[in-house]
């Protein structure tokens, strides 16, 4: 059956609907966590605030534990899914500049929306310095053209590469998942800040 | 606190259960138009009389000809060991234990191509494997097997050792033929297939 869009159940149209309103639930979702505090997130870096890592590890977990479940009931064919090909060299070095970002600014690109759109003003000059990234990183695409491209390595599945079945897997990740949602927590108490309240927006 | 709790004991079950189950491979199949294009054209899913002419006389237990004409046909004439299943009856489940198995190699034939195609293409949308098609068809089949064309005296000596297979495969097949009933039906279908207009296209596409 699934999913929809391949086996031509819904229209390109439809489909684009269904990520507007999906794309609604989702800001709301991260408004509501208070993804649109910089502190909040810049937390995460310094353990006084582990709810990033609650919410989107929760989300990791359900998600992957509902996809095997609808591929059981044979609901969705898991071949069909995409996967990001992983380029080893430029996934570590977005990565580096992410986190950096993330950390000096507060956001990462999706929550920096969320904060501008209920009027935060360093949002807005998060969104700013992202644009200025974008052009800079496509005008001088030729420079680090080589190293964007280098050390392919197709899509391999950790599943795959570590020789168990993605159900196993997934178990072991929920196991893990909520062993850091334990550490998380005693880090907020650790690393408790007079001046940050755990649950303010 | 508590919602990681109430978090653990739902996902903990939930991971142990799919953890325990096997995966799902039986995905539900269907190729992109593009890639059915893509088969139809390579025409991989060809067998040429030859070949099955060859399983027929050395008995091969692996070929299973599956003759899509309705049943009156099939009574008429069909194949060595052929079973029926007509095209129209092709999505009964009662034929599924023969059309999707790993172990023979199913080869539909019809009197042309087109049914027989048409049975591989939706076996071939379904998922099932070792599906072929005879290629022409039974009017191929009496042009090359039971027919052949003796080749031209200065033809290379390969069509001159093909000519003796298939007029060897013919008459072994052919006899078995004659001691059925079915045997007076083998010439009635050959008259329209003796045309020559279309024998000289046929042979112009092998």
């Amino acid at each position: 059956m699934g999913p929809l869009i391949v086996n031509g159940i819904i229209s390109d149209n439809t489909n684009l609907f269904l990520a507007f309103l999906i794309g609604i639930g989702f800001g709301f979702v991260l408004e509501s966590n208070g993804f649109s505090s910089s502190r909040r997130l810049a937390g995460m870096f310094y353990g006084y605030d582990t709810t990033v890592l609650k919410v989107f590890f929760t989300a990791a977990i359900v998600g992957a534990t509902g996809l095997l479940f609808m591929s059981l009931f044979g609901w969705i064919d898991l071949s069909y899914i995409y996967i990001n090909p992983t380029y080893l060299w430029s996934t570590i070095g977005g990565g580096v500049i992410m986190g950096a970002g993330f950390i000096l600014g507060g956001y990462c690109p999706g929550t920096s929306f969320c904060a501008a759109s209920i009027g935060k003003l360093d949002a807005l000059a998060f969104i700013g310095g992202m644009f200025i990234g974008i052009l800079i990183f496509a005008e001088g695409f030729p420079l680090w053209e080589e190293f964007y491209n280098a050390k392919f390595m197709g899509a391999p599945l950790l599943s795959e590469v570590l020789g168990t079945s993605r159900g196993l897997l997934t178990f072991l990740i929920i196991l893990v998942a909520l062993g850091m949602f334990y550490l998380g927590e005693w880090s907020e108490r650790k690393f408790a800040r007079s001046d940050y309240q755990l649950n303010q927006k | 606190m508590k919602a990681r709790l109430i978090l653990a004991a739902v996902l903990i079950p939930l991971g142990l259960i799919i953890a325990a189950v096997p995966e799902n491979t039986t995905k539900p199949y269907k190729l992109t138009a593009e890639q059915l294009l893509e088969e139809v054209q390579s025409g991989t899913q060809f067998i040429h009389p030859d070949q099955v002419a060859d399983m027929l006389v050395s008995k091969d237990p692996s070929l299973q000809l599956i003759d899509v004409r309705n049943a009156d046909e099939f009574e008429k004439f069909s194949l060595p060991n052929a079973i029926n299943i007509p095209l129209t009856d092709i999505l009964n489940p009662e034929w599924e234990g023969y059309i999707n198995q790993d172990v023979k190699l199913n080869v539909f034939y019809s009197n042309g191509s087109n049914d027989a195609n048409e049975a591989w293409m939706i076996t071939r949308q379904l998922g099932f494997k070792n599906n072929y098609v005879l290629q022409g068809g039974l009017n191929y089949w009496a042009e090359t097997i039971m027919n052949p064309e003796a080749p031209e005296n200065t033809s290379p000596n390969e069509e001159f050792l093909k000519y003796n297979l298939r007029k060897g495969a013919g008459l072994a097949l052919g006899g078995d033929a004659e001691n059925t009933q079915s045997a007076p039906a083998v010439s009635a279908p050959a008259p329209p297939i003796q045309k020559r207009p279309k024998k000289k296209t046929v042979q112009g596409g092998c």
